[in-house]
């Protein structure tokens, strides 16, 4: 991510607010803006804030805090004043933005009669989470997701912010340009969220390798379907399995002989086996690599790589 | 002679204002439906496109009349690169510059400079509902200019064959 990428997330006259902070663009994963409260930014070094000349301060109380109306102000942005065209995101409490970063919001809930959910409104808290593109990052993981030449029905775990998404997006890359352990593969990749290929506009902004298709925004139990009736995939990426229909679609897509990538929330391989969406999958052994990611002193790790039957590849 | 020449001149002068009038007119009609065809087109790309307005405006730059285009792409261009102070502040100061040489009424052209003011709503039917009064406002105009265009064209051009004469009458 470039510093002017950063910069032209928040309005021409709040700029000059956030240079200093675009500096440390490299190392920035999340941005906290809270009405009336200090804004707050997370580096790889923690926690810090900025004050109100735009520097990078420790001191909580020399934080600037955000107005109502500049959040209204960085949100109006955000959705380049087209607050229609992102409705379902924010029905969803985020929205992802060009460059594929993610704006998680939070404020005042209208619901329908049925009791779902309609809009939010008095949106008061953003989180934005920059998106960076590692490459590489799965070099150390990749050896251990092939057998006799074929790629493993892989999952990766791993709880919010450890680098699951940034995995998966390397994970499609290599797997589609090739790799040493086998040759590229066609990789079709339902991105709900926009946040594997950043695409605007229909273009990815990640490299995400050269036989790769992109199906973006589309919920991904149905993309799934749609992409293995229409694109034939020999990989099939997904973010974030997070439901039955999920499991159904991943069951279905297993069964059509493409291989899985896929991640999901969770701390460790016994959690994510005591799912009751799980449940049928790992009976099935439907995955045959499990990669569990966390992070120790701030620093993403793998945990631990296991095969189908739970017994590690790695330590 | 001289006097022949000089009331040919002055006929010919007051004809060629007639015909000035008259093809404003015929300009004012083809941007109101230019205009018009515009809106509707926003209507569409936000109900069935869900673009964003700077993407709709890229859209515009490529389907609509010559004159409006790089209007629309400095649209685009200034809301992308986030320079702007704002789609509503770089809007205005675009198509104010677009409307202000078209025979335009000043109405005809605030519908046009204020559109991004309806913007704001959640839901993108409603929201193209929201855009499409402007539609119905620019076409009830333009409506009354077509049915108004044919009899103001022959009294334009008969009052300014008469003023010539009357002129040369005078003059003679």
């Amino acid at each position: 991510m470039h510093r002017e990428e950063l910069l032209r997330m928040f309005p021409e006259r709040m700029r000059d607010r956030w240079q200093e902070t675009a500096d440390l663009c490299g190392q920035l994963q999340e941005i906290r803006l809270r009405s009336g409260l200090p804004v707050t930014i997370y580096t790889e070094e923690g926690e810090r804030f900025i004050d109100g000349r735009g520097r990078v301060v420790d001191r909580q109380d020399a934080a600037v805090r955000s107005t109502p109306k500049e959040l209204e102000d960085i949100l109006q942005h955000l959705c380049q004043y087209s607050l229609y065209a992102f409705a379902d995101e924010i029905r969803q409490g985020f929205l992802t933005i060009q460059g594929g970063h993610r704006v998680g919001l939070a404020g005042q809930v209208i619901l329908e009669e049925a009791g779902r959910i309609r809009n939010m409104k008095y949106i008061r808290y953003l989180n934005i989470r920059i998106a960076h593109q590692i490459k590489g990052a799965a070099d150390s993981v990749i050896a251990y997701l092939y057998e006799n030449g074929q790629v493993c029905n892989t999952l990766l775990i791993s709880p919010p912010g450890c680098g699951k998404t940034t995995m998966l997006r390397d994970l499609i890359r290599q797997l589609s340009d090739g790799t040493v352990y086998g040759q590229g593969v066609n990789v079709s990749v339902v991105d709900e969220r926009s946040e594997i290929a950043g695409s605007y506009m229909g273009i990815p902004q990640n490299d995400v390798g050269t036989r790769t298709d992109i199906l973006d925004g589309c919920p991904k139990a149905e993309g799934m379907m749609m992409l293995i009736r229409s694109m034939s995939p020999q990989v099939l990426a997904v973010d974030e399995l997070g439901s039955d229909q999920d499991m159904e679609a991943l069951r279905l897509a297993s069964g059509c002989g493409c291989k899985l990538m896929a991640t999901i929330h969770g701390s460790s391989l016994e959690e994510i086996k005591s799912k009751e969406y799980m449940r049928y999958v790992i009976a099935e052994r439907l995955f045959d690599r499990f990669v569990v990611l966390g992070r120790q002193s701030g620093n993403f790790v793998i945990e631990g790589i296991y095969d189908r039957e739970g017994k590690r590849c790695i330590s | 002679m001289y006097k022949l020449v000089g009331v040919f001149c002055i006929l010919a002068g007051c004809v060629g204002f007639g015909n000035l009038k008259v093809r404003q007119d015929k300009e004012r009609i083809r941007h109101l439906r230019e205009l018009i065809r515009m809106i509707r087109r926003i209507q569409d790309e936000i109900s069935y496109g869900k673009h964003t307005l700077p993407e709709i405006c890229l859209i515009l730059a490529k389907i609509s009349d010559v004159w409006y285009v790089p209007y629309f792409e400095e649209i685009h261009r200034q809301v992308m690169q986030g320079d702007s102070t704002g789609l509503k502040e770089v809007w205005r100061e675009q198509m104010e510059a677009c409307l202000k040489s078209l025979p335009l009424q000043q109405e005809e052209k605030d519908v046009m400079i204020q559109l991004p003011a309806c913007l704001g709503l959640q839901e993108e039917t409603r929201q193209a509902r929201g855009i499409g009064q402007a539609a119905e406002l620019l076409t009830g105009r333009c409506r009354k200019a077509e049915e108004a265009y044919e009899n103001r064209a022959k009294m334009i051009h008969s009052v300014s064959i008469l003023a010539g004469l009357l002129l040369s009458i005078l003059l003679l």
